[in-house]
Formats: structure tokens, sequence, C-alpha cells
């Protein structure tokens, strides 16, 4: 290095101004000063926080409020509270004006018209996962919006209807139908009754269709289209609300599984073979008349008595539906009927 | 020989194309490429609660943000068939001028740059500031404001936040027409924009030009003459030019900001007292909305359920006038760097103009049903 440079960095760092500069020296948060109005990102006092998710649900911007549960103490419960990613966070207040404690677990800016009427809490629906069909992919918990409200416990994802703030984002990400269900928390008595018509009316329906499903081949299915104006108007005489008669003709159009048992009196030789096997006791033999009888009443349909029987006494059919569109004015359930596959004859 | 300035280029802050063909040093003809920022947010809107919607629908432009969100909440109070307050009307539109006198700013401050005059490029964001410092004022947010909602507003200003932003104005309007006179009488600026990009008033029609494009070229046609508050509280005119060429849209949208000024003193003397703000039911139903953005006409058009946004399309009215830049503006265009600065006078927002129109085989539009059914056109 050339001596002329040296002398010059010698110059210009022994400057009085320059070392005054350096000892009072500014930060920058202390020269920018904040507007009045300025909104930053929402504040949070965990302590107010009542666990609703009426933030979460309002929130526009995706993964920008998480709720998290604090551990629990010998002092207290764990604590839960919204926590904001900064880099999520698109500082639109929202969350804030949702927000129903009083006072505020969020705050946002100044002078916001932030009133009770104008709050908007989540849906009044309880989601529970069927571990029959779950097929345990974890998608639910990843895009659950609240820390450890679904969780792996003894190989079942469960969901912890304490933490839960039924916000439906585990619904939407299930990859298998009918695995998560939302359920309507009110009025169940009558969405009972309702299931009950609806289930009793379509196998009646298809009970009377006997003749032409007892000819079925065994790769033959047997098709016909069902009405429901008459389900609904039976229906609304129960529950006025439209959207839970929708959701409940959707799950059980979804999920249903009829098993219908038939029963042919003349190919029967007495040979009593089912009386013994039948676990519920609904086939009997009666001596005096020299007939077996089947009461329809206790009868499980368990299939044992047609995989018993060696003379092809009962049919074993398997009934499924669809409705289609999804609506209660024009909808229709098209029922899909076909004979089991299981295996005939006793071992 | 055909010269492409973009996708990636210094000159232009948004990424397009623009393909010159070039004889020596003259454009013959032009053509014009999007397609390289969509983000599709019409997509993430649809299935969201029209609450959330508003936001994202804010995020369509980052610099006319304001007027997005004003259109959203008035096609959906067209749903419920109701109005908003008067105060909340007097409001939203003070912040739809403010948010138009700083669009204008920032548009003539990139023709000065496109011209090479970086002193009156300088002014005009030196101008600039001080309204942006009322929006940050009356809204809380500089460009995102967040403030308009389905019903209103979501703060009251306070008669101190009306009055400085008063002071704002008039302070712009004392040294204002200096500037102005500066660029209408430079002998310089008017040999760089008097008669190139010269469009026609046929042509503006043809094309479908909108805002100070369209109204430079003759095309008297404002949006907000149809807009109940406009019409019915304030008094005001369509500014319009005759000449059609780059200096007439610059000088178009220097009046419009002195007109704006007059709209915003009004607002300002005779706001009413009253609620901002109130509750609104939406039903199930469809509606479109048009309103005057500082580019032009920008429509609206929702469907809902009552509760989600089920369908929603947005046309923005950078389409247009970037269209009729390359079909009418750049043809026979002396110099190349000409030809830069017409671009720059439409004021083209590239990011705004990225929407899609899903059409099917014959050309008909059609609906969106899944993303493996689109066949892309070469």
């Amino acid at each position: 290095m050339p001596m002329s440079s040296v002398i010059w960095y010698l110059y210009e760092f022994a400057r009085k101004s320059w070392a005054e500069s350096f000892a009072i020296a500014k930060t920058n948060a202390e020269i920018v000063e904040t507007p009045e109005r300025f909104r930053d990102f929402p504040q949070v006092f965990p302590e107010y926080c009542i666990a609703c998710g009426a933030c979460i649900a309002a929130c526009p911007a995706p993964h920008a409020i998480k709720l998290i549960r604090s551990e629990d103490n010998t002092e207290e419960e764990g604590r839960t509270y919204p926590v904001i990613n900064n880099r999520g966070c698109i500082r639109c207040g929202f969350c804030a004006e949702v927000c129903p404690t009083d006072p505020k677990t969020l705050t946002c800016g100044e002078n916001h018209l932030i009133r009770e009427d104008f709050t908007i809490l989540p849906t009044e629906k309880m989601f529970v996962i069927d571990d029959y069909l779950c097929i345990r992919c974890k998608k639910c918990v990843k895009a659950c919006q609240v820390e450890g409200a679904i969780v792996e416990e003894d190989n079942k994802i469960v969901i912890d209807q304490s933490k839960c703030i039924a916000c439906g984002d585990c619904l939407d990400s299930c990859p298998v139908k009918g695995a998560i269900k939302g359920i309507y928390i009110d009025h169940v008595q009558e969405q009972k009754d309702i299931i009950k018509i609806i289930v009793n009316s379509l196998e009646e329906s298809i009970e009377a269709k006997r003749d032409d499903i007892s000819h079925l081949l065994d790769d033959e299915v047997y098709r016909f289209d069902f009405d429901i104006g008459d389900l609904v108007d039976r229906a609304r005489s129960i529950l006025s609300d439209d959207d839970i008669i929708l959701d409940i003709f959707q799950k059980i159009t979804d999920r249903l599984k009829l098993r219908i048992v038939t029963w042919d009196d003349e190919k029967c030789n007495r040979c009593q073979l089912c009386v013994n096997e039948c676990p519920s006791g609904a086939i009997t033999y009666n001596e005096e008349e020299d007939v077996v009888i089947r009461d329809a009443e206790k009868c499980l349909r368990c299939s044992i008595c047609y995989q018993t029987c060696p003379f092809g006494v009962a049919g074993y059919y398997v009934a499924r539906f669809l409705l289609d569109p999804l609506s209660l004015d024009t909808g229709v359930i098209h029922v899909t009927v076909k004979p089991s596959q299981l295996p005939i004859g006793a071992d | 020989m055909i010269l492409p300035i973009g996708p990636i280029h210094p000159g232009l802050k948004e990424p397009v194309r623009l393909k010159l063909k070039t004889q020596g040093e003259k454009v013959i003809n032009a053509e014009i490429d999007f397609g390289y920022v969509h983000r599709g947010i019409e997509r993430v809107i649809e299935g969201k609660t029209w609450q959330k919607g508003i936001y994202l629908s804010e995020r369509v432009c980052g610099i006319c943000s304001y007027i997005h969100t004003q259109t959203f909440a008035e096609t959906f109070e067209k749903i419920a068939g109701e109005r908003v307050p008067l105060r909340a009307q007097y409001l939203r539109s003070l912040t739809n001028e403010l948010d138009r006198i700083q669009s204008h700013f920032i548009a003539n401050s990139t023709y000065f740059k496109a011209i090479e005059h970086e002193t009156l490029f300088m002014y005009m964001l030196h101008l600039r500031e001080p309204i942006m410092d009322a929006i940050e004022l009356l809204t809380g947010n500089r460009v995102n404001m967040g403030w308009n909602v389905v019903g209103g507003v979501r703060m009251d200003a306070e008669e101190k936040h009306l009055n400085s932003i008063y002071q704002i104005i008039t302070n712009l309007e004392k040294e204002y027409d200096k500037y102005v006179e500066m660029f209408e009488e430079g002998p310089l600026l008017a040999l760089r924009s008097k008669d190139v990009g010269k469009m026609s008033k046929k042509d503006a029609i043809k094309g479908r030009a909108v805002g100070p494009i369209g109204r430079g070229s003759g095309l008297k046609h404002d949006v907000r003459e149809e807009h109940h508050t406009y019409k019915d509280e304030f008094d005001w005119k369509v500014i319009w030019r005759k000449e059609g060429d780059n200096f007439a849209r610059t000088m178009n949208r220097f009046d419009e900001i002195t007109e704006s000024i007059k709209i915003i003193k009004q607002i300002i003397e005779n706001i009413p007292s009253g609620d901002v703000r109130k509750k609104i039911t939406i039903p199930a139903g469809y509606a479109d909305w048009r309103n005057e953005a500082p580019r032009g006409e920008l429509a609206y058009m929702a469907e809902t359920n009552g509760n989600l946004i089920q369908n929603i399309s947005i046309r923005t009215p950078s389409i247009m006038n970037i269209d009729v830049c390359g079909k009418y503006m750049l043809q026979d265009v002396a110099t190349v760097a000409d030809a830069v600065a017409t671009y720059a006078s439409v004021d083209p927002c590239v990011a705004c103009a990225e929407r899609v129109i899903i059409l099917n085989e014959k050309g008909e539009k059609t609906e969106f049903d899944g993303l493996h059914k689109v066949k892309y056109l070469q």
C-alpha cells in the first residue's frame, strides 16, 4: 500500500467530526417516525384468547395465523393463543376486526371500526374421523390450523374436539370420500329420524322389485332411479333447514350399502342347516307345518344363510346409491343392485 | 429486422415482450406478447368467502389497488341491492381521487423517464410523495390500503385528517401549474412528444381504448359519469383531447389531476356526517359493476351463493390499452426510442393485464372445468 493512502486513512479517521457523528449516531427507529394511523402487523395479547378460531376463519392470507397451545405446567393448564407469521401476513387487520373477546386478543392499527355486529364466527359443525375409512395419510394433520387438534393415538387419527375450531380445512384436504365427516351439532334427534325414513324407504323400494332382482346372473347389475321428491317433503316437515337435509342425503348416498336377502320357499328341502347357523335366531323351523320361516325383522343381513344353503333358497344382493345432481329439487337417487360374489354352499 | 425488447429488459418495469419490426431506425409495426406474470388471482378468490375476497382483489394491481376494492364492494352491494351510507360514499370517492392523482403522477413520470427527461421524472415523484402521505394518513397504508369493505369503509376520518389532506392538496395546487407548464411549453419535450404514436378516434373505437388513452384520442368516455356518487354529488367534467399522440395522453393525465383536485376540495367541504358502515347480508346472485380506474374502465363480474364466491371475472383497462398500443400506435414510428416512449405513454400495467379467458376450439367462451382439458394455442 502506498504511503499516501495510509496517510489519507489516518487523516480521515482522526477527524473530529467523524468521531462525533459516530458517538451520537441514531438508530433507524429513532429517525423514522410512525404515522398516526399506520397499520402494522397485528399485536397479540395471549391472556385474553378464548381459542374460538375466528381470526383463522377470517384471515384471507394462507398460513398467516396459527393457533398454538403452550405446554401444561403444575400451576395452570396450557394456554391457546394465535401467533402471526410475518411472512404470510398481509396486514389487512381483518383478524382484529372479527376477534370477539373483550378486550381484544388481536389489535391492528388505530381507530378501526371494530364492532360486535360485524364479527364472523365459524360454522356450527362438528368434525369426526371415520376410523374404518381412514387411510392414515395424515394430510389432515398438516392442513389443520390448530396445533394439536388432530393427533395420532394408538395408530388412529383422532380429532380433539376441545381444540377443534370447526374450520373444515381437514375435510378439504382428505383424499378419501367420507373419511372425515362434518356433522351439524344442532337437531341431532331430527337428523336421526330423517336418516331412518330415508333408509327404510330405500329398502322398501328395492324389496318391491324382488322379482326383477331374483333373475340376475352373477355378472349382471340391476339399475333403477328413485325419485326423492316425496322423501324431501317428509324430511322438511321434521326439519326446516334445507342445508342439513341435503347434507344428510349426500352422506347417506355416499356411504350407505344396503344388503338385501331374498327368500324362495319353493326351493326349500327342510334340511334345517340354516336354522342352526343363523346368529340372531331369525330363521326357525315349524315342525307342525313342516316349514322353515325367516323373520325379516330379526334378520341381520349377515349372509350366513346364503352361504350355508345348498339349494339356493336365500338370495343375497348388495345395493349402492348415488344422488345426482346434488340438489333437493331436481335430484334423483340412482340405485344399483348387484348379486353378491360370496361363495355358496356349505363346506 | 425484428428487434425484440424484453421479457427481461432494463427499460421495462414488468415482464412483457415488445417485438418491433424495424427498417433501419424506423419501426414499421410491433407485436406485444403477454403471459409472463399470470398469477390466477380469480382462481384463488373462487371458493373463499366474500369477506376475504376483497383483500385478495386488492392485490390484482400494484399501483391502482384501491379501485379494485371499491369495485368489488360495489359489485356485492349490487347483489344485495343496497347502497352504503353517504359519508362512506364520500370517503370512497376521496380515496379514489387521491389514488388517481398518485397513479397519474407515476404514469407521467414513467413517460418522462422514457423520453430521457430525468428532471421532470424526479419532479413528478416529488409531487407524488405528499399524496402518498395523505393516503397513508387516511387509510393506514400506502398501497394496499385494506380500507374498503362490503357495506362501507373500515375507519372514519376525523376533522384533523381531512384538514391536513386539504392542506396537502392546496400545497400541490400552488406549485402544480409550474410543472405542467414545463412540459406544455418545453420545445424539446414537444419535439419528442407531439405527433409521435398517433392514434385516430376511429382506431381507438375499433381497439376499444379506454381511460386517458381513449380520451386522448377524442373518445369522450368516463364511467364516473354513470356512477351514482359522482353523478349526484359533485360538479366536474370529463377531460378529453383531440390530438391522439403522446403529448395528448400525457396532458390528458395532467388535466385530470386538476379535475381530481377540484373533486377532492368539494368532498372535504361538503362531507356529510353519519355512519360510515352498515351491515349488509348478501343473498345468492350475480352482478356486474364498472368503475373508472386511473387507467380506464374496470369491470367486475361476480357470482355468489350468499356465503362463498362461486365465480369471479375481472377485466382491467390495461388489456385494451396495451392492445391498441401494439396495433395502432406503434405503426411507422420514426425511431426505436420513440417506440419505447409510446409504449410508456399508454401507462402499461402488465400484472393487471394478465387475465385469462377460456375459449373452446370454435372461439366461444366456455366454463373452466379442470386444467387437464385446456389446450394452449400457439
